[in-house]
């Protein structure tokens, strides 16, 4: 019983971590960079989502409609003034500006919101469903996780039958034949900081009602971000949601069985396990890395 | 040669510095941190720098030397230096495993790898009772040779010293075979394997002389504060500051580690002292009482992190090889 519970909470995590991870990959994917802003973006959603509720009182998965378009604008207009700049830099100088524009975007939230983590209380937050006799599984979790399947059915959706989605898969195959074929890459490494902006900052107010709002709390979620891309492939979108479910049982489990504060250990033992045997990831290609 | 002689003479006015300000614990204090991180940035600089991998990882050698040393010290009323030295080992044991595992990636993997690998040395040092968990160690008493170990000056020399190594070591790697193959392994991997550069030893070697250095530095410290927790030596901030650091000033030179600190450090504590909020309060130019003068007490003093992401944004834009990469440039 301990088990299917573990889980299938773990599943439910999972889910929402595949968003983040999906929106890094795809970063990753179209432009190859190692996105470091990623769980600082995850951070913002988080504070929208609260502000939403708490100012507006927009239940905080309706003001979703809100918060998916501000941030792709956002996460559009960093692309066009910072990232579009390095673009064809050294690996490392691309990872130290996003860690530089991470940093201001935790520290000028710490600045805004003070060091006091928030709480997003719905009236639904602590309410849980029961199934299969004993089985409990949290209602804010269990929305949040239909949630990220509506989403990333849409993504693929998007990216499997528009023009613009195919371009974007194009991109991320190959830039320069990409190019060559009239793609506008410049602006494709726009929409796909756009939509990575937009899908980190969805993770963070899915995860927001379930969470500590904290300025710093995009640390931990940029690092599981990583595992999970590293885990499915870098740069595959498929890879990182089976990447996201996994690392989520995987934690669940590791909270069940062994302590809760080894969890993150357990993920970063297996991140390594995974980039010594198969560094192109479990669903990537050899040769990529 | 040149070198050798210009390392000399800042040496020699660096050591005449106390006897010149006096014995003011604070600017003492901050003139300690100035050489910790100028050492800690140019121990990174020499794998980072010279042989291209760039570890974001660091405070794992720096946490495990400060660890090392605490737990002996306190526990087992361990000599310092013989401390000093079991927190090399410990900081080269945890480098030989990670130089296996990193330095078969490339790119994006060798980075994130290393940030994986630090992380797990500070989760554990956070979950283990020995390490003292989230309480950290404190260390009520410490002597060494009856050097009076409550005043800051025998570890304003200390962390001197240890920049004036470092700084040797990187003359001395930079000139010799080994630095030859570390950067031609940074400026094409490929071609360096292909003229039988042994990539993997090589790498390894510079990882673990940086590795020591740091953990020497982070012996120094730990015995200076007398306390440390996971948050003060093992914390991935504290491996962007010392990238940081190099890259502002200037990576892959001998003295951009150096100038990154000196520029770095005092803004950093002009910040967290809110020298500036007390400036402008002692001037009338905002009342303390104001919405504005309370609120700059209350926040400037977060901001030194905040002007920190301006600066490395500013730096990879407009700078991306630091201030001593520009002006090489220039000439």
């Amino acid at each position: 019983m301990f088990f299917l519970q573990s889980l299938l909470s773990g599943i439910l995590t999972g889910g929402v971590y595949a968003l983040a991870g999906i929106g890094m990959s795809l970063v990753f994917g179209v432009m190859n960079i190692s996105n470091f802003a990623h769980g600082d973006l995850m951070m913002l959603g988080m504070y929208l989502a609260y502000f939403a509720f708490t100012l507006l009182h927009i239940d905080p998965y309706i003001s979703l409609l809100l918060i998916i378009p501000t941030a792709f604008l956002f996460g559009f207009i960093v692309e066009k003034v910072f990232i579009h700049r390095i673009i064809s830099h050294p690996h490392q100088n691309q990872i130290l500006l996003t860690i530089g524009l991470g940093l201001i975007m935790s520290n000028t939230a710490l600045l805004a919101f003070t060091s006091d983590p928030k709480i997003l209380t719905t009236s639904y937050s602590s309410s849980a469903v029961h199934i299969l006799g004993g089985i409990s599984l949290s209602v804010p979790l269990l929305l949040s996780f239909t949630i990220t399947c509506g989403i990333t059915g849409i993504l693929f959706l998007f990216l499997s039958k528009t023009t613009t989605g195919l371009a974007l898969w194009a991109t991320s195959q190959n830039r320069e034949a990409a190019q060559l074929m009239g793609i506008n890459v410049a602006k494709m490494s726009a929409i796909a900081f756009g939509l990575g902006t937009a899908l980190a900052a969805t993770a963070g107010a899915l995860i927001a009602p379930t969470y500590y709002i904290h300025p710093m709390a995009g640390h931990t979620f940029l690092l599981k971000a990583f595992t999970i891309c590293v885990l499915g492939g870098l740069g595959s979108v498929v890879g990182a949601g089976v990447g996201g479910i996994i690392i989520g049982i995987v934690e669940s489990m590791s909270s069940t069985y062994l302590s809760s504060d080894w969890k993150d250990v357990v993920v970063f033992i297996i991140f390594l396990v995974v980039l010594l045997l198969r560094p192109q990831g479990l669903l990537g290609k050899k040769g990529e890395q | 040669m040149k070198q050798i002689i210009l390392i000399a003479v800042i040496a020699g006015i660096a050591a005449l510095l106390p006897f010149v300000i006096g014995d003011s614990p604070y600017f003492i204090g901050v003139l300690i941190s100035v050489l910790m991180m100028a050492a800690l940035s140019s121990a990174w600089n020499i794998l980072g720098g010279y042989a291209g991998q760039y570890s974001f990882g660091h405070a794992a050698y720096f946490g495990s030397g400060a660890y090392t040393t605490m737990i002996l010290i306190s526990k087992f009323n361990f000599n310092p230096l013989v401390s000093m030295v079991a927190g090399i080992i410990v900081a080269c044991i945890i480098a030989l495993i990670t130089g296996s595992i990193v330095f078969r990636l490339r790119g994006h993997y060798f980075g994130l790898a290393s940030i994986a690998v630090a992380e797990i040395v500070r989760l554990s040092a956070l979950n283990f009772d020995f390490t003292g968990g989230a309480q950290g160690i404190l260390l009520t008493d410490v002597t060494l040779w009856g050097l009076d170990l409550n005043s800051k000056i025998p570890f304003y020399y200390g962390m001197l010293l240890v920049l004036v190594l470092t700084l040797g070591i990187t003359l001395y790697l930079r000139t010799s075979k080994t630095g030859f193959y570390l950067q031609a392994i940074r400026e094409d991997q490929d071609a360096a394997a292909s003229l039988g550069i042994n990539l993997s030893f090589y790498k390894n070697k510079a990882l673990l002389i940086s590795a020591a250095l740091t953990s020497v530095l982070g012996s120094l410290y730990a015995v200076y504060i007398r306390f440390i927790d996971t948050s003060a030596v093992l914390d991935l901030r504290l491996s962007i500051e010392i990238i940081l650091t190099a890259i502002i000033g200037g990576v892959g030179t001998l003295w951009g580690p150096v100038l990154g600190a000196v520029l770095l450090v005092p803004l950093a504590e002009i910040l967290r002292s809110n020298v500036i909020g007390d400036a402008l309060v002692k001037h009338g130019v905002v009342s303390e009482t104001s919405g504005l003068g309370v609120f700059l007490k209350e926040n400037l003093a977060h901001a030194h992190v905040l002007v920190y992401g301006i600066i490395t944004v500013v730096c990879i834009l407009y700078l991306p090889k630091g201030i001593l990469g520009f002006f090489r440039r220039v000439k």
